[in-house]
């Protein structure tokens, strides 16, 4: 076991209805990432895979258990944590370049700083000639790839993503999962990504966490072990396809129950 | 390729918005002439111009516009500012919203002017009395765009400012005003043309100097040129503002 990333002990959040009725979102979450692995959460919708995440950057308070990043308990949102969100967060108003930098006008970066690793962010994501230009006049894709350099431009020890890319189709979203491995590669956080896409999660990820309709527990862990160095053309692999299969088999289940039950609730 | 190049050419000769203004200014000054000639209260256009050149030289007149000028400005600049606070209050806290909302609606919703009698007392015929109703026609348009500008601010920019352990006045100053820019400015330009009317309808009741006083006294008199060209002044100048500040308004992203 390496160096300790993301620690989650005993994890367990409820919430009261306004009908009166305790929902148990995510329970017995008990599990370990170490510094520098990309694992990431699949699960039906409405399985607690938000609740998790937020729960971990510090958003939400659990009602049992605790989380500790690099062995420092989280009590709130910090500095070592970065967010990507699913929305758009890009602020239509500010530039491209104004959009990296904002993180580190908010944390109060040295300007001399924010301008050299706006530069080197804007590089990595692959916005190079963008600068200027205002994100409404962008792509969804590109957006994203604003929101992310803008967060990876705050240094984080930890990448939290919630569903990042789910809202762009599945081309970009298969090639954009490519980048932001190669990204990953270069900066090495440790990294917790949640989709309910299982062949973004196995084309990203070293680790995949399956969780289960609620009450949300993890039901199986799946290591990845594909070529470190791969890019969209390891979906059409055996490989990739058996642990595709895999996966399915433990989350099928799961994923009818999560349909009836939001079925017959609605 | 023709059926390509097509409606690309028809696109090319969009109408401008130029020559559709000075359309309606012909057509109006047109319409205006022939109503000179067929009621004897109206007066022509040449006259009306007369009459607003020769007032725009006379130091009395001057000083009404002086008057209302000062007036218009204070009502406006006080308006916005109460509009906005009160409107930001009432966008970002819920406690807020659900005590005073219905108040505002309802407040907004009662013809001011009737509170006029009241403030003359109270503020006197000087700048008071007619700052004040002007800064109660203003103050509303703001308080409402942006308090429903603050309510429409994307959750996803709340989330952002926490993640980023953004102060609250961070909050307000990086994220939450320049999300609401644009109902901010349409708040801002209709607040221009009632402190305009607030303060001018407050001249037409009684006041010491303003344009309001000017246009009721040519009335008085039966001097229509006189007061044609005063409202004529009144209109164009609150035109001009409300449109520059629209065409402002459209410009922000």
């Amino acid at each position: 076991m390496g160096q300790p990333g993301i620690k989650i002990s005993d994890l367990a959040v409820r919430f009261d209805t306004p009908a009166g009725d305790t929902v148990t979102a995510v329970e017995g979450i008990n599990h370990e990432i170490e510094a520098h692995k990309f694992v990431s959460i699949v699960g039906p919708s409405g399985c607690g895979k938000s609740t998790l995440l937020n729960v971990v950057a510090g958003l939400q308070r659990p009602t049992s258990g605790s989380v500790e990043i690099e062995g420092a308990p989280v009590t709130g949102p910090n500095r070592r944590i970065g967010l990507v969100f699913q929305e758009d967060s890009t602020l239509p108003w500010k530039t491209v370049e104004e959009n990296v930098a904002f993180g580190m006008h908010i944390q109060s970066v040295p300007k001399e700083q924010q301008r050299r690793r706006t530069r080197e962010m804007i590089d990595l994501v692959g916005l190079n000639g963008f600068q200027k230009v205002h994100p409404p006049m962008l792509s969804g894709g590109m957006r994203q790839r604003v929101a992310l350099a803008r967060t990876l431009a705050q240094q984080p020890s930890v990448l939290l993503m919630d569903e990042p890319f789910a809202a762009l189709d599945q081309q970009t979203r298969l090639l954009l999962g490519a980048e932001l491995r190669r990204i990953w590669r270069q900066t090495k956080q440790t990294v917790l990504f949640v989709t309910h896409d299982l062949s973004e999660a196995i084309l990203m990820s070293q680790q995949v966490w399956v969780m289960s309709y609620r009450p949300g527990r993890i039901i199986d862990v799946v290591d990845v072990d594909l070529p470190d160095e791969r890019d969209t053309s390891v979906v059409s692999t055996h490989e990739f396809n058996e642990l595709q299969n895999r996966i399915w088999a433990s989350l099928q289940q799961e994923a009818m129950r999560g349909f009836v039950a939001e079925a017959t609730a609605s | 390729m023709t059926t390509v190049a097509m409606p690309l050419k028809r696109q090319k000769r969009r109408p401008s918005v130029a020559i559709g203004s000075v359309l309606v200014l012909v057509v109006a000054c047109a319409g205006w002439w022939i109503a000179s000639r067929i009621s004897f209260v109206i007066p022509d256009p040449s006259s009306t111009t007369r009459a607003l050149f020769s007032n725009l030289g006379d130091p009395d007149y001057q000083r009404d516009m002086r008057v209302t000028a000062i007036a218009v400005a204070w009502a406006f600049a006080l308006g916005t500012l109460i509009g906005a606070l009160l409107g930001l209050v009432l966008g970002l806290s819920r406690t807020a919203r659900l005590l005073f909302e219905p108040l505002v609606i309802g407040l907004n919703g009662m013809p001011k002017i009737v509170l006029y009698p009241m403030l003359l007392p109270v503020f006197h015929l000087g700048y008071g009395s007619k700052v004040v109703m002007g800064v109660l026609f203003s103050l509303f348009p703001v308080l409402i765009n942006v308090a429903a500008g603050v309510r429409d601010v994307p959750e996803v920019y709340w989330k952002l400012s926490r993640s980023l352990n953004a102060s609250r006045w961070q909050t307000l100053t990086a994220i939450v005003i320049p999300a609401i820019r644009r109902p901010l400015l349409t708040g801002i330009r209709l607040a221009v043309s009632l402190a305009t009317v607030g303060v001018v309808l407050s001249e037409f009741f009684a006041t010491q100097n303003g344009l309001g006083r000017t246009v009721l006294r040519a009335y008085g008199t039966g001097d229509y040129a006189d007061m044609m060209a005063t409202i004529l002044l009144l209109i164009s100048v609150s035109f001009t503002l409300s449109l520059a500040l629209w065409r402002l308004e459209r410009k922000t992203r």
